[in-house]
């Protein structure tokens, strides 16, 4: 088989499995409410300690979760926008009630840090890299001779490989 | 029979303790005699702790609770696995655990690595070093074999949490992921006492620097599918701290993997692979000071205890000798290879390695930032799943598209024709995946990307796989006898591939989490919920007694369309002594498409249940690749004669040139 008609035949087999997903977003407008409620629970810290967000909570039953969960559906009802929703939570329960840190201050070292290392990493290694290239090559140094009881050793051990 | 289980651990310290110092002494002085006793050190190390392990099982299964820990984590009831579980479900016997496998490994060294005279008493004197921390914790702080004044009746029984099966393979095979790498540490420490920094150390210690990872992998695995079937929110993977905690050493432990091949083929790299195998060890014990310490909140904090500072003293003492090391030696650390071009796959390594360090990087940023937050500004913050997953999925894919291009480059040096021929057909591949996808109406860019990089990578290396094998048919061999002698002439390398498309296939079923829906659901009986093309009908309420719990489950009966295919019981136990804590026991219909979730949220007095249904795309494609994934490390691992061979050619090679 043609290394193309093998590229072919995987990209079939792949693009069978993904033609049978459906997307998202095909669901979620007939969700509503719920849909909102269920997308702004991973977005916020449940409080009952498990360190997790509202929609991973362990426990389950949670009197927090299930308070906060009551609190994020009644602001939706009422048509709160999810910023504003966001607003009254972090007033009631303060910033740590939010997954994720806000983006700014001392909190985009978190969020930005990562990608500084990586981008300087990346900058040491193209640099680094630049001058080990321009290296001039080690001179090889000529190969000791080997005494004959070597040579046969080695032979002998070269011969078992299976090539 | 706790005097027996406290005599041997208090002996197990003071022998890791004469081992460490006689090994020491021994290398410092050249005396043959103590270094030949501190090598017996380890045998009588491993034996002892035997005896320890030996009676808390034995107490364990005679329910013997005056011991303090049996009645904290076993009762009457428990089932004879569980009960034996229970040997490593508490802080006390997982100690004795680690301690255990530990002193295994070391002896195992001893007795098959004698050939490596020279760096034996530094190995030694590692791994004693490490004995020492964790039996002295055994010993003086936290104790498996303690006594109640007033034993009770009953124990406590085994959190209703820890009561799956994932509890017989998760926490050992994490801790022999953890534990194993103390072992490659060891050499490392050993090269570095000892000038001997070649790539000695490096093939002595690439079994042991597999099997942890590939432990680590397991047990990685195996939290993932325990957290999806028992802790009841439809994922498997929540960023929590100690989730977090393995992951760490699991990337740097990866980079390591992959870099040290560089030392082998070109001898380069030499300081940056010991600074990788320094950094897992260290995030290796981080993962256990995390769960132990509580500094962060956490899904485990079952465990947690106040061993946490001296946790954290011993990683910085671990770090402080490894680096200071390190820094001496740096002038013997010089390479001698050269990079000949920036595309090579050498230089492509280098960025495979440079994502997997900055993978760990962030995802250790994110896990201490709330402590940061606090320290420097006195806010407390928190950083959950959304911060991990927008930090970390561009970082995936990167890795992702490494994965593809590292294994095809051409060493040294790739040519035009090189890159052509291997990455023309499947780069066209991956972009026509995207192409058709958001032609489809697949809105979600990261899914997008995530599938045409699967795509991408699985055309590169079952290209590979095709070449070789059409290589082997034009000598006369068959194509499947030709592929199949393909890989077992080659395991390392088609052992690796196999390893890489098990994390295609983890990836595609990370994708398909885009895809997930969701319903919530209030039913009377009768009922119905639909979800994507499956309507659920509630058929009622169960209730009956286990002998651990009282189980409440719901019938409802699953319809693909309008056809019948099968019928789900999600349930809600009460755990004999943890009435306080009702357990759900999610009911899942799994096919190669998706799983169908169910859990049974809340039941009403009225006979009314809630359910939670959600749809996950592709789940069944996680765990086939992580099948594959212990596969590959399985040939990859498998001794090849071949290998041998060239070692011993290369041995004679090296002595004649001497």
């Amino acid at each position: 088989m043609r290394p193309a008609a093998l590229s072919l035949l995987i990209w079939v087999g792949g693009m069978g499995v993904l033609a049978l997903l459906q997307p998202v977003h095909a669901h979620a407008a007939g969700d509503g409410v719920q849909a909102v409620v269920n997308q702004l629970a991973t977005q916020f810290m449940c409080q009952c300690g498990c360190g997790l967000t509202l929609a991973s909570c362990t426990h389950p039953v949670c009197g927090p979760r299930d308070r906060m969960l009551a609190e994020i559906r009644r602001l939706v009802e009422a048509g709160k926008t999810p910023v504003e929703i966001t607003d009254a939570l972090v007033a009631q329960y303060g910033e740590a009630v939010l997954a994720a840190p806000p983006r700014r201050g001392l909190n985009l070292l978190a969020w930005w840090g990562p990608y500084a290392a990586l981008l300087t990493g990346a900058v040491v290694i193209l640099l680094l890299g630049t001058a080990w290239t321009r290296r001039p090559a080690p001179q090889a140094a000529p190969p000791s001779p080997l005494t004959p009881e070597e040579r046969r050793l080695l032979d002998e051990e070269l011969r078992k490989f299976d090539v | 029979m706790s005097e027996i289980g406290n005599l041997s651990v208090a002996l197990a310290a003071l022998v890791s303790a004469y081992g460490l110092v006689a090994a020491l002494l021994g290398a410092g002085l050249g005396r043959a005699d103590l270094q030949h006793s501190a090598r017996n050190a380890t045998y009588a190390l491993f034996l002892l702790l035997t005896v320890a392990s030996a009676v808390l099982l034995w107490q364990l299964l005679a329910r013997d609770f005056g011991n303090a820990y049996v009645a904290s984590y076993t009762s009457r009831d428990l089932g004879f696995w569980y009960t034996v579980s229970a040997w490593w479900a508490g802080q006390a016997g997982s100690l004795l655990f680690w301690a255990w496998l530990l002193a295994g490994f070391g002896a195992l060294v001893v007795w098959r690595q004698s050939a490596y005279r020279e760096l034996m008493p530094y190995v030694v004197a590692t791994v004693m070093g490490t004995s020492s921390f964790f039996t002295l914790l055994l010993a003086l702080v936290s104790s498996p074999f303690a006594r109640l004044p007033f034993p009770p009746a009953d124990g406590q029984g085994l959190n209703p949490l820890l009561q799956n099966p994932g509890m017989f393979f998760h926490p050992p095979t994490q801790y022999l992921g953890y534990v194993g790498f103390t072992i490659p540490f060891a050499f490392a420490v050993a090269a570095m006492a000892t000038k001997r920094l070649d790539d000695e150390w490096i093939r002595a210690t690439r079994r042991w620097t597999l099997a942890s990872w590939f432990f680590l992998s397991l047990g990685i695995l195996f939290g993932m599918q325990w957290a999806y079937v028992e802790l009841g929110w439809g994922g498997y993977w929540a960023w929590d701290p100690v989730e977090n905690a393995s992951l760490m050493p699991w990337l740097t432990g990866t980079a390591f993997l992959h870099s040290v091949m560089i030392q082998e083929k070109r001898d380069m790299l030499k300081v940056w692979n010991l600074v990788l195998i320094i950094l897992t060890f260290g995030l290796s014990i981080f993962g256990t000071f995390l769960t132990r310490s509580g500094v962060l909140s956490s899904v485990h904090s079952f465990a947690l205890s106040s061993l946490g500072p001296l946790f954290f003293a011993f990683i910085a003492l671990v770090l402080i000798v490894s680096f200071t090391l390190l820094a001496v030696r740096l002038p013997w650390l010089k390479s001698e290879g050269d990079l000949d071009s920036l595309v090579s796959r050498e230089a492509s390594f280098l960025f495979n390695n440079l994502i997997l360090v900055g993978a760990a990087f962030s995802v250790f940023l994110g896990t201490i930032f709330p402590l940061v937050s606090e320290a420097v500004r006195g806010v407390k913050i928190s950083v959950g799943a959304p911060f991990f997953n927008q930090v970390n999925i561009p970082i995936g894919l990167a890795l992702l598209l490494v994965m593809g291009l590292c294994p095809l480059l051409a060493w040294r040096k790739a040519s035009a024709a090189n890159l052509s021929r291997n990455f023309l057909a499947p780069g066209a591949l991956g972009l026509l995946t995207a192409f058709l996808l958001r032609v489809r109406g697949v809105g979600q860019p990261v899914a997008v990307a995530a599938f045409a990089l699967c795509a991408f990578v699985t055309a590169t290396i079952l290209l590979d796989f095709h070449r070789g094998a059409m290589v082997r048919r034009s000598h006369g061999e068959p194509y499947p006898v030709a592929l199949g002698r393909l890989v077992l002439r080659n395991r390392r390398r088609y052992g690796g591939y196999i390893v890489h498309l098990g994390v295609i296939l983890l990836f595609a079923g990370m994708a398909g989490g885009a895809f997930r829906t969701e319903r919530e659901a209030v039913l009377r009986q009768g009922q119905t919920v639909a979800i994507n093309q499956y309507t659920l009908r509630y058929e009622g309420l169960s209730q009956y007694p286990t002998p651990g719990a009282l189980v409440t489950a719901a019938t409802l009966t699953v319809f693909n369309g309008d056809e019948p295919v099968g019928v789900l019981n999600p349930q809600r136990n009460i755990h004999r002594g943890h009435e306080e804590q009702p357990m759900t026991e999610v009911a899942i219909r799994s096919t190669l498409l998706e799983d169908l979730y169910v859990i049974l949220a809340g039941i009403g007095e009225d006979g009314s249940a809630n359910f939670r249904v959600i749809v996950n795309p592709l789940m069944m494609w996680m765990w086939i690749g992580g099948a594959l994934l212990s596969l590959g490390t399985l040939v990859a691992f498998w001794p090849e004669r071949r290998e041998a061979l060239r070692a011993r050619a290369r041995y004679l090679l090296v002595g004649a040139e001497a």
